[in-house]
């Protein structure tokens, strides 16, 4: 494997990486963007989507890595596990909103930021003490299919999986925004609460799909994280979801474009930044660049096309 | 019953609860008919080393219970207090909840000796604590030598007697027997280094990477990983790179899971070794087979239960707690042995049964054991020092988490390299 491999392949570590931050960034950004509230129960969402996400693909008889399925059993699987996550974290990032942070949403200050931190930790240690602190092994049914790229770098099977559902995913995302009715209304309620409710939008809907539509996004992340890396544990929240709200405020916070490219962009940092330096210093490396983007560009990358605040 | 009954009944019962109540609060348990020492045990019993922490628990709690059957110890009973260190911060041994335990133990005039903790880390955070109370506590697995070497005395003893006795030995062991067993044994010339950023993880692999030096191997990199971090792919990518003949790794389960995981997806080719951290059931479902297949782990203890003299103790554990043994098991069996002899040596030479009396005999233990003859030098680590070779290797008959049969014994890795 030549140094240019050894690169190479970084980059692919690192784009996969970057896409799983940018699925959970775009929870963030979303939210923040509607209503201006950092929601640090995003983290743990995306932990228990990976839990359910391994419940769901056990209960369809899968165990470890020892069952291997190959064309339309693998897609109806991995399908229904995708439908079944999303809708589940879907509706516990609706539960959050409409049981804890709808009635503080007129309370200013900090009250509902530090409400998610406290929802977060809920969730936290719901999955400690029903599941335990060990890291348990999650179902794997994918073949393991391995493209050469070059002489030494690899492509597998589950980074295109990762690539193609994160792409669609977030494509048909910005579709929603641009295009639907309900994406015109959340775009109108983020320029102005109080002018799109007196033009007949109804604020509180449009607050309750933009955190359903995140939160399952952070299922997605966490069905895609298991599959990935085969395990789940309750502390992977804290880890990758730090990550992607660095991911979030690098690309703008508020800003959907952003999010995917701050999540590519800290993915690509923490390869080849292990690679480069020692992989102690990568979270050094991507929390100072949250400290200077927040100093000197804390509009982020795309600053300027964030929607202006009345 | 009549009203007179009742009456005596109550008077009784109160009687009785005030006589529980004077002796929880320190009049002395001589008022009692039975009398009772206790014994510690401090284990992360939560957490990521539940696994292995059970079964050692087992194993000392097989042993008091035994005792008890023959009539405790010195004419005393043996009481058990079993304290965790396992916390949710942590997801592992947390060395501020074993301090707050050493304390607890302290606090309690029962205790008379402890058997304790599983990790160098909770021995580290306990051992001054402990020293200050002249409170002995028998390890029968944490191996990092810090915590018994002369050099850090004021840190770790600083009342100057020994009170970290040690049923395993160390990691001044562990990792240069490794060292020693895979340059000689597996033929490794080249290697990368990882650990878990722990006690544990950093002694055992800085001790190996200094053998492996000074024998010739090739030490390419040496890098510590965060155990709560998920992704491992950048520094495994690294070392595929480099393309050495073996990676070991030093630490415990919690970032062990993830390295071996992430091994066998990238770099399966590579030699894989650890030390007794990756000795660990939950490690093994966890990971799952194939994954986890060709390890190689070491015990800092003589492997004995395959040992035809050991198969009605490993019956009567599997029977009584409904899984197998550990060769750490066996240790804490082990301490429990030594901690009962020394009460016993003790009462028979007529002095009192207290914290000083008891880790005086500890220092002076000498007694046959389950591993074999059990003495300790001054510092308390143990005379007899074997370090044992285990390959993880498929056994389709057993449970996959089934630490006694999916770990082959294969050997002990010598103190001194053959050439």
């Amino acid at each position: 494997m030549s140094y240019s491999d050894v690169l190479l392949q970084q980059v692919i570590n690192g784009v996969s990486l970057g896409a799983m931050y940018a699925l959970l960034a775009l929870g963030f950004t979303m939210v923040y963007g509607i209503i201006e509230l950092i929601n640090f129960a995003h983290f743990n969402v995306f932990m228990v989507g990976a839990f359910f996400s391994m419940w769901i693909l056990k209960l369809t008889g899968l165990a470890g890595q020892k069952v291997i399925l190959t064309g339309l059993p693998l897609v109806g699987v991995l399908l229904l596990a995708l439908v079944c996550v999303m809708l589940f974290c879907g509706v516990l990032g609706v539960a959050i909103e409409r049981t804890v942070l709808r009635p503080l949403r007129n309370v200013p200050g900090t009250a509902a930021m530090i409400t998610t931190i406290g929802v977060s930790y809920i969730l936290f240690n719901v999955i400690l003490l029903s599941q335990g602190a060990a890291a348990l092994n999650f179902p794997n049914p994918m073949p393991a299919v391995v493209w050469n790229v070059t002489g030494g770098a690899v492509l597998k099977l589950r980074e295109v999986l990762l690539w193609t559902l994160a792409g669609v995913l977030m494509l048909g995302l910005h579709f929603f925004v641009r295009r639907t009715r309900m994406g015109k209304a959340m775009q109108a309620t983020a320029q102005d609460q109080e002018a799109a409710r007196m033009m007949g939008i109804e604020v509180d809907s449009v607050v309750m799909t933009t955190f359903f539509l995140g939160s399952a996004l952070a299922g997605a992340a966490g069905l895609v994280f298991g599959l990935y890396y085969n395990f789940a544990s309750y502390v992977i929240g804290y880890t990758a979801g730090l990550r992607a709200f660095t991911a979030a405020v690098l690309g703008g916070i508020g800003s959907i474009p952003g999010a995917m490219l701050g999540g590519i962009i800290i993915g690509l940092i923490e390869s080849l930044g292990g690679q480069l330096l020692a992989t102690r210093w990568t979270d050094v490396i991507i929390f100072s660049i949250l400290v200077i983007v927040l100093v000197f560009r804390p509009t982020g990358l795309f600053g300027r096309m964030m929607i202006r605040k009345s | 019953m009549t009203k007179m009954n009742r009456r005596q009944l109550m008077l009784s019962t109160v009687g009785a609860m005030a006589l529980v109540l004077a002796a929880a609060a320190g009049f002395g348990p001589a008022q009692a008919d039975e009398k009772v020492v206790t014994i510690g045990i401090e284990l992360p019993l939560t957490g990521a080393d539940a696994d292995s922490a059970t079964r050692i628990k087992n194993g000392a709690i097989m042993a008091i219970e035994e005792a008890n059957g023959k009539g405790g110890a010195g004419g005393y009973k043996l009481g058990v207090t079993v304290l965790d260190s396992g916390t949710s911060t942590a997801g592992q041994y947390d060395p501020a909840q074993a301090a707050t335990n050493a304390k607890k133990f302290v606090a309690d005039p029962n205790v008379i000796a402890i058997v304790g903790p599983e990790m160098s880390g909770e021995g580290k955070a306990m051992t001054p604590i402990l020293s200050a109370a002249n409170l002995a506590t028998i390890t029968p697995s944490s191996t990092n030598p810090d915590i018994t070497d002369p050099k850090f005395a004021g840190q770790y003893k600083p009342n100057g007697k020994a009170i970290y006795f040690r049923t395993v030995t160390t990691d001044a062991f562990q990792g240069p027997n490794m060292a020693n067993y895979m340059r000689d044994t597996l033929k490794v010339k080249s290697v990368y280094i990882v650990d878990d950023s722990g006690a544990y993880g950093v002694g055992i692999s800085n001790a190996f990477e200094a053998q492996a030096k000074k024998i010739g191997v090739n030490v390419m990199g040496h890098d510590q990983l965060d155990p709560k971090e998920a992704d491992y792919t950048t520094i495994i990518t690294k070392i595929k790179g480099l393309n050495p003949d073996a990676v070991y790794y030093g630490g415990v389960a919690q970032a062990g899971v993830k390295v071996a995981k992430q091994l066998h997806e990238i770099f399966p080719s590579v030699i894989k070794a650890g030390g007794d951290g990756m000795v660990d059931g939950g490690l093994l479902s966890a990971v799952g087979f194939p994954a986890i297949e060709g390890w190689y782990c070491t015990q800092a203890s003589p492997h004995v239960m395959d040992d035809a003299s050991m198969s009605d103790w490993v019956a009567r554990y599997t029977k009584e707690f409904k899984m197998t043994p550990s060769d750490y098991a066996i240790t804490a069996y082990d301490a429990v042995q030594v901690v009962v002899d020394s009460i016993n040596r003790v009462s028979a030479g007529g002095q009192p049964v207290n914290r000083d009396t008891v880790r005086d005999a500890m220092q002076s233990a000498n007694l046959k054991t389950l591993q074999g003859p059990v003495s300790f030098d001054e510092n308390g680590d143990i005379v007899n020092k074997v370090i044992s070779v285990f390959e993880i290797t498929h056994d389709a008959k057993s449970a996959d988490d089934d630490v006694q049969h999916q770990y082959k014994y294969i050997g002990v890795a010598p103190e001194s390299p053959t050439s």
